[in-house]
């Protein structure tokens, strides 16, 4: 028998625990490279739409009027490569880029990737542009020149000049912030599977302690034994990983389709299929990873530091966590605030096991109850042996905290924006050759819709606002309804003047979108000059409304303020006729319009639509923290019944003593629940302040805006619940072992369950 | 038979190893009065832990009865296990001690903790818990936990664990099994001078001859007559 | 790009599937009916040729192109061959006296392609672009001439018989003035040239002694070039017919003073051949398909034949045919052979070979099925419906 069988000779004894060991590197492998997949693929398609779009510059008239054709064919005839862009409102609702692909053949990629426009044009943005010109109308304005060559100024004919072009800032921002979230995800996601590799090897490495001890005996040196651990470790390994990967990319395209959906959907970012990530990094990471866990007590004695409880390094932990906090709460920088999470995070992981052994020995010490003393000490070392697993449970349930809270705000605030939105029930798009002029007379001479005022008339536009000297205008989208009504008034505003609706009706001012407001800075209360048609006009701003979903900026204003010459990009009715059948309204205004057929949408399905997309978004986000919440569940189960059953012994006792078998499980029940309630009430506080980090320091240091901030009590609960199940499932585990006699330990020494 | 503290009869009971049934105990038969002690001698595996074990209910015969103080059970009998179960527990609780050869004691409790718990479990006050350590030679060792300690200072908090519930039978087996000679001395010494005093019965599973000797019976299971 | 491109050529396949029905000149009478239902007319036996209008555009035809191919020499007297060539390909015909679509609403009714090379010292320069039609920044007049895509353009100017013609490339470029001697020469029927057995064919004519001067910039070296251009007009609404597998086209400049041009269209069996022998003297000959022998020899690595023989046995030609060493592919949406030749045997000379439908398995395929570059932007056998589909992108590009 070679010395590497008599090794491996424990797994042969305990195959359950080489498959345990094998299962949780090939499942944190699978968690990891899935969230990784997603995470880079998702980045790479970020990249490739910001960057094409980046640095480019547009072409502006000295004269300052709106670009044309003709400018188009003045330029490309100068030898210039020059495209086209022309954003026109789409008839879906948001707004679609026209190009000519033709054109864009000049605009060859330095790096040979794609530009986004050159797939298909589908529609997302990208149309062709002579679908833009029937979109826009007669709508003159809004069509962009970008030069392919930023440099070229001193070459541009006369007449013309450079400006700056960007696509919209908040759009990059908006997929960063997902992501960025989504790879603070990643790296706990990492720090949590490399805590239940570490528990479950350390585990088996316990038990071989003795056949190690005996091969020293029989001469074989320390640094031989670590050699083969360390080469039977890495074979380990790589087989795990591979299949590992596999698994992650298979459950990354799993998810993909959807995500990519909702990409698409929410920032207006196509995500590209078929951007194959390397199978280099998630082998390199993984591999480096559960060597380390490991391992770690071979590089480093320190490692042993979550095991190790010495009084000395407790107040060191605590200054460590306290030195965290206050970095948190004080640093400008991102790096330096991952470093205070991370701070925080290993004083945690290293303080909450102990925590709990110590206010279990506290209790233990002033309980009078002898049964309850004895379980309070019990808890403690179980908290202390099993210090590994329940870290992880903690770090999972403290990630899944944040996510929740986060989703949550997330999906609430846009579902009551768009439920604000579709408040009508029915809109009704007004026929180019129609005159919604004589529509809103009609509907307003209706008896019922007079009555309860669930009707208004939509105009969408542009406008623009001036730019400051050198920079060109900044184009927004006019958003006009008229008769201010019950449809619109309860709307949630998150600033406004006094009687804002009231004041808009009457045409004394406008609103701002809250993108426009951020990015102008744009306060209630100043006057905002805005360009309409051919006037320039100064309104005072009434309120800003949030508006999620798109980029653009955009002004809500009273129809009656619109001059003559402005330009209507799309037309539309929204009503909601209460009593009155749909069809009353549309035969009356085909009627008033004398035209056969209109395009009536029901704002319900629409809204439906909105809200399925909305909901993939985060399925990702759920389905990552989930399983890691369960991954480190069942770590948990198993290492608390490899540990129960050590002590089982001792457990029997009970029975011995005269308690009935049921007696005896109840309390390994209590026992077990304790324990798990105990890591879950530590989560809460990790997770809370993690949540605060995120939302309230991370994104603004980041992009500079937050979402509000909410906790989700009942939240609290489910974990609760789902800790209650994780203890009640390793108590009744134990129960079955109760059942059965076991074998007296020969010794009090840790293995045999002896520890106090 | 007034007098009787436990009486067992026609006790049969075989384990399996792999598909051939090995049988331990056959037919076998005892009694015991308070005050008694009884030996029980035999090689390993020749049933000594196995009948002490369905002598306070651990484990069941697979024919046979036992009445032990006062409480009757038979292999035959139609009562639901979980009353025969509570039964059963009443008596190890209030009456019956079990000392094993180790590992007798919680080891996240001081050894007075022990003998408290113990106490408690057998409804008897904790105030003469510290006496009993006392008695037994290690009161200054109440507050050690049973890593602490050595192995016979252990069977000794265990002795104290079991006289503090002031049994009326005790059960041990092969309880100084672990401990040097002279240890092993001192703690049995104990064991005798603290039943008599008592006037509990005991039944002593046992390697040794010598010990066996000291028992006013002996029932070697190597070579008992078992029908 | 790419894709758009091809999705374009679905657009274009599925126009071909409307077409199949309408023939020549009897879809015309349907014109003044509806707008929407204009066909493409269908070139024919009988055509003839109008001049100065014809050098103008047909907007009324799927298919055109205008085409100069040069064979100069620099002042220290090495050879320069030169390429400028502007195709249009209609989606949406319409009648020549109808009025363009605005430009404002970005029209797809047609769509530009220009071909720029230079062939120098073995090494091969060669530039594409891309445009719209009836937006304004690629066009074609005939009166006075102008063929325009951004700054490229071929423009008359003001001296009778004279046009200019410049190119700028991303680091070379081309500005020539070409002087035009000789009447038109019309291939095939009074200009209608057959390109099939069955009668298929375009219409085509050619002005084959042009004169041209300049200058060819290339990197920082600018070269003085004069020599003999020949420069070909040819319109047309169909595309290759199924199992014509490419094309092979040669235009001569023979030092006898005769010229010649001679093509076939390859098939399994042979193929079309066809032609026309222009002497010196007297009236220009087309060719029948029996009096032209046109043999490749071994094709070199990339799988065109660069060494060809050429026979018109009724007038005495017997020619070896070479291109000179160097890669001559355009390789551009479309790839294929473009390249100067110089001509040795029974007589000698210089001229253009233009080649598709070769190399290596994927180009072979792509010429075959779609590329033969005379005869198409881009195109398919016509007949082949498998490949006349309608997909959903296009509904985007055409609603």
């Amino acid at each position: 028998m070679t010395l590497l069988a008599a090794l491996f000779s424990h797994y042969r004894r305990h195959p359950l625990q080489l498959l345990a060991l094998a299962a949780m590197i090939v499942l944190a492998t699978m968690l990891w490279t899935g969230v990784h997949h997603l995470t880079s693929q998702a980045r790479a398609s970020l990249d490739q739409s910001e960057s094409a779009v980046a640095e480019r510059q547009q072409i502006a008239r000295q004269d300052g009027k709106p670009l044309t054709v003709e400018d188009f064919v003045e330029l490309r005839r100068a030898g210039l490569c020059v495209m086209p862009w022309w954003e026109v409102p789409s008839r879906q609702g948001g707004r679609v880029v026209g190009i000519d692909p033709l054109a864009a053949g000049c605009f060859e990629s330095p790096d040979s990737e794609e530009a986004p426009w050159q797939g298909e044009l589908d529609g997302r943005p990208f149309i062709d542009i002579s679908e833009a010109a029937k979109l826009a109308g007669k709508n003159e304005g809004g069509l962009t020149l970008l030069i392919s060559d930023p440099h070229i100024d001193g070459a541009l004919p006369e007449g013309y000049r450079l400006a700056p072009f960007r696509v919209g800032p908040d759009t990059g921002e908006l997929g960063d912030s997902f992501l960025l979230n989504l790879d603070a995800l990643g790296v706990l996601v990492l720090l949590i599977t490399a805590l239940l590799v570490r528990s479950v090897y350390l585990l088996g490495m316990a038990q071989r302690r003795d056949s190690f001890a005996l091969l020293h005996r029989f001469g074989v040196p320390q640094a031989r034994i670590n050699r083969l651990l360390v080469v039977e470790i890495l074979l380990l390994a790589l087989l795990c990983i591979v299949p590992g990967i596999w698994l992650g990319r298979w459950l990354a395209t799993g998810l993909g389709s959807g995500f990519g959906r909702a990409l698409e959907g929410l920032f207006d970012q196509p995500l590209y299929a078929g951007q194959g990530g390397n199978w280099l990094v998630p082998l390199a990471t993984m591999l480096t990873v559960v060597l380390v866990a490991c391992l770690a007590d071979f590089l480093r004695p320190w490692a042993r530091a979550f095991a190790g409880s010495s009084r000395r390094s407790g107040g060191l932990v605590v200054l460590v966590l306290i030195a965290g906090l206050a970095l948190s709460a004080w640093v400008t920088d991102l790096l330096w605030l991952f470093i205070a999470v991370a701070l925080v995070f290993v004083a945690a992981g290293i303080l909450a096991p102990r925590l709990i052994a110590w206010l279990a020995d506290w209790r233990s010490g002033h309980d009078r109850n002898l049964q309850a003393r004895w379980r309070h000490r019990e808890v403690s070392v179980l908290a202390r042996r099993l210090a590994l697993p329940l870290v992880a449970l903690q770090f999972a349930m403290a990630m899944v905290l944040p996510v929740q809270a986060l989703v949550t705000t997330f999906e609430s605030t846009f579902d009551r924006w768009l439920a604000q939105r579709l408040e009508a029930d029915y809109y009704i798009e007004v026929p180019e050759s129609a005159d919604a002029t004589l529509a809103v007379d009609w509907l307003a001479e209706q008896p019922e819709l007079a009555a309860s005022g669930l009707w208004h008339r939509v105009i969408r536009g542009r406008a623009t606002l001036p730019g400051n000297g050198d920079e060109a205008g900044t184009e927004v989208d006019v958003f006009a309804i008229g008769p201010v009504g019950p449809l619109v008034t309860d709307w949630q505003l998150l600033e406004s003047a006094s009687r804002p609706w009231q004041r808009l009706q009457q045409g004394q001012g406008v609103m701002v979108n809250e993108q426009l407001a951020r990015r102008q800075n744009v306060q209630v209360g100043q006057s905002l000059e805005v360009t309409l048609g051919s006037g320039s006009f100064e309104f005072p701003v009434l309120a800003t409304y949030p508006d999620y979903g798109r980029p653009a900026g955009e002004i809500l204003i009273h129809p009656s303020v619109l001059p003559e010459d402005f330009a209507t990009g799309f037309q539309s009715l929204s009503v909601s006729p209460g009593n009155l059948d749909v069809e009353e309204v549309t035969g009356g205004l085909k009627r008033v319009w004398q035209v056969d057929e209109l395009t009536v949408r029901d704002n319900r399905a629409i809204e439906e639509l909105a809200t399925a997309i909305f909901d993939q978004t985060f399925l990702l986000t759920r389905a990552m923290t989930t399983l890691t919440l369960i991954l480190a569940a069942i770590a948990l189960l198993m290492m608390g019944w490899v540990f129960f059953s050590t002590r089982a012994w001792y457990f029997r006792l009970l029975v011995v003593w005269g308690l009935s078998v049921r007696q005896a499980s109840a309390q390994l029940i209590r026992l077990s629940v304790s324990l798990t309630a105990a890591i879950t009430l530590l989560a809460l506080p990790l997770g809370i302040w993690l949540t605060w980090v995120l939302v309230h320091r991370i994104n603004p240091i980041a992009f500079g805006w937050s979402l509000p901030m909410a906790v989700y009590p009942r939240f609290w609960l489910e974990l609760g619940v789902l800790s209650l199940l994780i203890g009640l499932s390793i108590g009744l585990l134990m129960m079955r072992q109760l059942k059965s006699p076991t074998v007296a330990p020969v010794n009090a020494n840790a293995l045999a369950g002896g520890e106090r | 038979m007034v007098d009787s503290l436990l009486s067992a009869r026609g006790l049969n009971k075989q384990f399996r190893s792999g598909n051939e049934p090995v049988p331990v105990l056959r037919g076998l038969s005892l009694d015991l009065e308070r005050g008694q002690s009884l030996a029980l001698t035999g090689r390993s595996g020749s049933g000594k832990s196995t009948l002490l074990n369905i002598l306070c209910g651990l484990e069941k015969p697979d024919s046979g009865g036992v009445q032990v103080l006062g409480e009757t059970f038979d292999a035959r009998s139609t009562e639901a296990e979980s009353k025969s179960e509570r039964r059963w527990g009443t008596l190890r609780r209030q009456q019956i001690g079990v000392v094993f050869q180790e590992a007798n004691l919680m080891p996240a409790l001081s050894l007075l903790d022990n003998v408290r718990f113990r106490a408690r479990l057998a409804g008897q006050s904790e105030d003469g818990c510290q006496d009993w350590l006392e008695r037994l030679g290690i009161g200054e060792l109440a507050d050690r936990y049973p890593d602490q300690v050595s192995g016979g200072q252990r069977q000794r908090a265990a002795l104290a664990m079991v006289f503090a519930m002031k049994p009326a039978l005790i059960l041990a087996d092969e309880p100084t099994g672990s401990l040097d000679r002279h240890t092993a001395e001192a703690v049995i010494g104990q064991l005798f001078e603290l039943q008599a005093r008592q006037g509990c019965g005991l039944i002593l599973a046992t390697h040794d001859p010598e010990l066996a000797a000291r028992c006013s019976q002996h029932l070697d299971l190597g070579h008992v007559p078992q029908s | 790009m790419r894709r758009w491109i091809l999705m374009l050529s679905i657009v274009v396949l599925a126009g071909c599937s409307e077409s199949q029905q309408e023939a020549g000149f009897a879809g015309l009478a349907g014109v003044a009916e509806n707008d929407a239902e204009v066909p493409f007319l269908q070139p024919g036996p009988g055509d003839r040729l109008i001049f100065p209008d014809d050098f103008g555009p047909h907007p009324q035809h799927r298919i055109e192109w205008w085409y100069l191919t040069a064979n100069l020499r620099t002042e220290e007297g090495e050879p320069l061959g030169l390429q400028w060539t502007q195709f249009r390909q209609a989606i949406t015909p319409r009648p020549a006296d109808a009025e363009p679509p605005e430009a404002a609403d970005w029209p797809l009714e047609a769509a530009w392609m220009a071909h720029a090379a230079v062939s120098f010292d073995a090494r091969h320069y060669f530039a594409e672009k891309l445009a719209r039609g009836d937006v304004g920044h690629a066009g074609a007049q005939a009166q006075p001439l102008a063929v325009w895509l951004d700054d490229w353009q071929l423009e008359a100017t003001s001296e009778s018989e004279s046009w200019r013609l410049q190119v700028a490339a991303d680091g070379w470029s081309y500005d020539l003035s070409l002087s035009i001697n000789g009447k038109p020469v019309a291939h095939g029927d009074n200009g209608f040239s057959a390109k099939s057995a069955d009668g298929e064919g375009s219409m085509y004519f050619s002005l084959v002694d042009l004169h041209i001067e300049g200058t060819v910039t290339l990197g920082n070296e600018t070269l003085e070039v004069a020599g003999k251009g020949w420069f070909d007009r040819e319109w047309s609404s169909q595309f290759l017919k199924s199992g014509q597998q490419g094309w092979d086209w040669f235009a001569l400049h023979l030092e006898s003073g005769d010229k010649l041009m001679a093509f076939q269209l390859r098939e399994e069996d042979g193929g079309f051949r066809s032609g026309t022998w222009i002497p010196e003297d007297g009236e220009p000959v087309a060719l029948q398909p029996s009096q032209l022998r046109i043999r490749p020899e071994e094709p070199d690595a990339r799988g065109f034949p660069r060494l060809w023989r050429l026979e018109v046995p009724d007038y005495g030609v017997s020619l070896e045919i070479s291109a000179p060493p160097g890669n001559y592919l355009n390789d551009g949406l479309y790839p294929y052979w473009e390249s100067p030749v110089t001509v040795a045997g029974s007589h000698s000379g210089e001229g253009y070979m233009e080649l598709t439908g070769y190399g290596d398995r994927t180009l072979s395929a792509y010429s075959t099925a779609v590329a033969p570059i005379r005869w198409m932007l881009r195109s398919a056998p016509l007949n082949s419906s498998s490949s006349v589909r309608r997909s959903p992108e296009m509904a985007l590009i055409t609603p």
